[in-house]
Formats: structure tokens, sequence, C-alpha cells
């Protein structure tokens, strides 16, 4: 199977900047792929390098095993859902929708009508007389979802698609775009600095760090098997533990991660330390211990009782959940 | 350290702090009036006298405004003669504006779109520079540029495109002895002293449009100019025609260049100019002078209904 999208060491330097620093990465067709990464990662870059409005400096980029290098986004069977929508004010939303088939040359009742289709297929029926301007932000997000897909493209790229909406309509949008994508099976790249919307929606996923990327994987084996430092930390914040506090705590000697959720207090251990932070989360409470100046969090479920701020404890988990990692940061 | 829950108050000012707290719309009413009695006394009361007047007429023998109402005034305004002058004036107005827009887009549009820092500043000072100096000035030494021994002329012959000017000039009707005493160059000097008019509104309106609705647009497959025609010129046109009705009404009332470059026909400024001085014609001045509040009236009806104002 070729892939919808491939990286071959692909740069995008701007100036002594390297937004993106020789990627390589190879998206399969009709997955649900996320780009995972703090702003200024160059995740977004990667986006707008498939999407056309950026060149490579350097590397070649293949979409369906066609080279883009020289394709302009308007030739691209690409589409994207912009992160502030982009809805074009002076048009309601039928004709936003329509707009990609208009430009075509498609006829106005033909085109209108599959307009129509698109606003069905988002579940916006009957609101394609409204202007942009009347829509909530889930609506608006909806809209610029059916605009984009009315094109029929390969690959539709989502720039942070929902990190505009409050919680509950994010969670909501989460299992729609699942749906959707499952629906329509084409392939999805999403581009989010929320990592638990790309361990939920994606089935796999990129992170990137400083325009290079850390750890390409499943969701189940970037939280659980993280490959460096920064991965460990960004994805799940998760205890990072130096070689000698691995050591002492009865691991090898190198850097290993282990989840907070995994991590019990103990009243005593190999390495004692203080409390010195309560998070009260709703679902549990995050304890912050400081172990021979590594900060070191357990999570405990609601209902057991808190330590004391400034209580002397040390942790205790299952040798299992420690994942030792290799030396790169 | 003072553990107060209020403080006292510490003179008038406090308490007249507070009287506006509690009444916000006293402050609102203290502060716009002023501007509303000069906007509205001085400002659109004279024009109301104005309109008043156009309704007067003149006594042909003693020369003396009749203070009564009558039409008669407005049928004189409809004479041939008068007629032809609006007509004139119409027509250099709708080419003036036209020209300035078409010079205009790429300039504001490049401001908007690309110029930043130091460039946006030398951008501002650019168009704002000319405003700074005198317009007589200015409006004089285009005559002398367009003159028959001026430099475009040099230049043209320099350049061996004398042929390309004479053609110019051999048009009929527009076309003259010399650039400074034709149409074309009456178009000219207009065009340079309303340009920064047009310019600015533009550069405004299309700085309000987001990047990612041009990349939105050709992401979809729009060309540049589906883009242009669909996007960019439909989201500026707002500030297309704010610049328009600048050009458009100062070219309109202008008295000034129609009297130093050109072929010295009349045009509704000159006709006010002229009627309300030298021949004491009150009343068919003011008849003029609304013609081009009514011509204004009609463009913005019909740009509104075109949609022009659908972005706003």
């Amino acid at each position: 199977m070729t892939a919808a999208v491939e990286f071959q060491s692909v740069s995008r330097h701007f100036g002594p900047v390297k937004a993106v620093d020789s990627v390589d990465l190879t998206i399969a067709e009709g997955a649900f792929f996320a780009m995972l990464g703090p702003s200024g990662s160059g995740k977004t870059t990667c986006l707008r390098l498939i999407s056309g409005f950026e060149t490579p400096t350097g590397g070649a980029i293949r979409i369906f095993g066609e080279d883009v290098s020289a394709t302009p986004p308007h030739l691209r069977n690409v589409n994207t859902v912009f992160q502030d929508y982009a809805l074009f004010p002076h048009m309601n939303v039928r004709d936003n929708v329509a707009y990609g088939l208009m430009v075509k040359g498609m006829g106005r009742a033909a085109r209108l009508a599959r307009a129509e289709e698109m606003l069905a297929l988002v579940k916006l029926d009957g609101y394609g007389d409204r202007k942009p301007a009347q829509l909530s932000g889930g609506q608006r997000q909806r809209v610029a979802l059916a605009r984009a897909l009315v094109n029929e493209p390969r690959v539709l790229l989502l720039d942070e698609p929902l990190g505009a909406l409050d919680l509950k309509l994010r969670e909501a949008m989460q299992d729609e775009l699942k749906a959707l994508q499952h629906r329509l099976g084409i392939t999805f790249i999403f581009v989010t600095h929320d990592q638990h919307e790309a361990l939920s929606m994606a089935d796999s996923l990129a992170v990137f760090n400083e325009g290079r990327i850390a750890q390409i994987g499943t969701p189940a084996e970037i939280y659980d098997r993280p490959a460096t430092r920064f991965v460990a930390d960004f994805v799940g914040s998760s205890n990072v533990l130096p070689p000698d506090l691995t050591r002492a705590l009865g691991g090898p000697a190198q850097w290993a991660s282990l989840r907070p959720e995994n991590t019990r207090l103990a009243a005593s251990g190999p390495v004692t330390g203080t409390v010195t932070a309560l998070r009260y989360l709703g679902s549990g409470t995050r304890v912050v211990l400081d172990l021979g100046g590594t900060e070191v969090a357990a999570l405990l479920p609601a209902g057991q009782p808190l330590p004391e701020p400034g209580a002397a404890l040390s942790i205790a988990f299952d040798p299992a959940a420690l994942h030792v990692m290799g030396d790169a940061a | 350290m003072s553990r107060e829950a209020i403080f006292p108050a510490r003179g008038p000012a406090d308490r007249l702090t507070a009287a506006f707290w509690r009444h916000p719309r006293l402050l609102l009413g203290l502060l716009l009036t002023p501007p509303l009695l000069w906007l509205g006394v001085v400002y659109l009361g004279s024009l109301a006298a104005l309109l008043l007047q156009s309704f007067y007429s003149i006594d042909e023998f003693s020369g003396m405004v009749v203070p009564e109402f009558t039409l008669k005034t407005y049928a004189e305004l409809l004479r041939p003669s008068n007629y032809d002058v609006i007509l004139r004036t119409l027509l250099m107005s709708a080419a003036v504006t036209l020209g300035c827009a078409v010079i205009a887009f790429p300039i504001a549009y490049y401001a908007a779109r690309f110029a930043r820092g130091r460039l946006k500043a030398l951008f501002y000072l650019g168009v704002m520079l000319p405003l700074w100096s005198s317009y007589l000035v200015k409006v004089y030494a285009w005559k002398l540029i367009l003159a028959k021994e001026g430099i475009i002329t040099w230049a043209a012959e320099s350049t061996h495109t004398s042929g390309i000017l004479n053609a110019i000039l051999a048009l009929p009707v527009i076309g003259g002895n010399s650039l400074s005493t034709s149409y074309v160059g009456m178009f000219l000097v207009f065009t340079y002293v309303w340009l920064p008019y047009m310019i600015l509104p533009m550069q405004a309106a299309l700085e309000r449009v987001p990047t990612s609705m041009l990349e939105a647009s050709q992401d979809l497959g729009a060309t540049r100019a589906q883009t242009f025609r669909t996007v960019i010129l439909p989201l500026a046109l707002p500030g297309v025609i704010a610049g328009s009705i600048f050009t458009f009404s100062l070219t309109m009332g202008d008295y000034i260049i129609p009297q130093i470059v050109g072929n010295s026909a009349n045009f509704i400024g000159m006709a006010v100019y002229q009627l309300q001085g030298t021949a004491g014609n009150i009343p068919l001045a003011a008849a003029f002078a609304v013609v081009p509040i009514l011509i204004m009236l009609v463009y913005l009806t019909l740009a509104r209904r075109a949609g022009a104002f659908d972005a706003l």
C-alpha cells in the first residue's frame, strides 16, 4: 500500500531557525494521524508543508507517491480545516461550503445541492442561509469541516481543530471526528498540543520537539514506552527519573519514566522525601514529593487519606511499571 | 497600611468620579454634547441652510434673492449649458476614482500584506508626504510638468516617444494642444492629488482580511485570480467604496484644478465659485452644490444594493 504522505529528510529553515529539521515520516492511507508537540516544535509547519503553504528548504514530500515540491496548494488534492476556521464572512454557509466546487466551475444548482449534502453530513442541515457570524464556535467548526470535505480530498488536514472549543464540545467533537473519519475512510492528519486529544483520537502519532520527531508510534506505545525524556514528560507528564535515582529505587542505572498513576505513597522505602505540593484534580489528587532533588508525582485515587505538605514519605510501584529509556534527551 | 473597606472621598474630584461611576451615561452625555452641537447645528445646519437657498430664486431685474419657495432654480440647473457642466464633472470624477482605485490597489495590498516595520513607516510617509505640501503649489508644479515646454514633452523627445504623446493629445475631446490644457492632464493632476485618500482606506480594509482566508481559498482550489475576485475584492470593497467617496466627492467639488489645468471648460466647483461670487446668484450656486450630494446618495444606495457593505 502506498503511503498517503511521505517525508524524506524534509527541512524547513527560516534563516537560522530550523522550524523543521530533516524529518522522516510515513503516514499510511486511511490513518487518523496526530502531530503532537509544544508550540514552536514544527508540527504546524509540517502541516503547512503538506498543504503547500510552506515549501521545504531540503528533502522531498510525496503525497500518494507523487513528489509535490512543484505543486501549488490549489492543485493538491488535500484540504485543510484552519485553526480560526477562515470562513468567508461575506458568503452564507451554503456558499462557503460550495466554494471549492464553485472555483472548479461546477454549476450553481449542482454545487449547492452538494453543499446541502455536506451540511447534512456534519449535522448542520437547515443552516445554509446563515452567515458565519451568526453561528457558534462549534457550528463554525462543522462548516469548516464540510467546506474542506466537499472537494473529496484524499487527505484532510486539521490545524488544532478543537483548540477554540470548550471542554464539553471538544469531547463530543472528538468522537464525531473519529466517526466521520471512519465513515469516509480518508486520511486525517491533525496538529495538536493537547496530549489527551492526540492519544484519544489518533491511531498513530508523531511527537515533535524542536523541529524534529522525538517518537512515532501508536498512542499506547508512546504513552507506555516513551523513547525520550521529553516524550515521557510531555505526554502524560510522567515522572522522569535520573540514573542514580532509578538505581536507588531498584532499577538499572539509566534514565527511566514512571507514570504518576502507577506510583503509590509508602511510609518507608529506599529513598524518602518530603511532600512539596498537593493538587486536587477531582478524580484524584496529585501528590508531589521531592526525592533527593527530583520531583516525583503520585496520583492518589479519590477517597484515599491525603498526606500533609512537608510529611516525610517514600514511593512504591510495581517494577513492571518502570520504563527504562535510552540516553536521549 | 490602612485597613478600611472604604476610603473617605478626598475632595470634589473623588465625588465627581463617583457620580460618573453611578451614572455612566452622564459622562458620555457630557463628552458628546459639544461635538453633537457642532455636528448638528454648525455642520448639518449650514447644509440645511444651503439646501433651503436652492429653493429660492433670484429676481432678474434687481439681482436680489427672493426668499419664496420655488423650483425655478432647479429648472435652470437642467438647462443644456448647466447640464453639460454636471455631466462633465460626473465623468471626470468617475474617471479619477477609477484611476485612483487601479493605482492604489497594488500599493495598498503590498502595504497591508507584506510591508512590516521600517518599510511600513516608509509606506505611510510616502503616502502622506504629498499631503503636507500646499495644494496650490502641487497643482502649479503639475502645470509646469505637463506644459508644452515641460519635462514630459522633453522626456518624450529624449526617449523618442513623442509619437505616443502626440497620439494621446490627438485623441478627440480628451486630447488638446498640450497635456496642461487637456482633460488627460486634468485627470492626471486630480488622480495625483487625491490618490492618498484612496490608498489609506483600502489599506485599512485589506489589513483586516486574515491571511488564513486567502490560504483557505487557495486550499479549496482557487487560482490567484479567483481568490482575488471572490475573496479579496469583496472583503476590500468597503474600503474601496470609502476611498471612492473621497476621490469622487473631492473631484466633484474642486474648483481650482479645472481653472489651472485643462481647457477652461466649466466644472461644478467652478460654477459654484462664479455664481456665488461674480454673478451673485446664490440660489443657483446652492442648487449646483446639491448635485454632488444627490449623486453620492445615489452612488451609496447602488453600492449597498450590490452588497458592497455585506462584509462590514
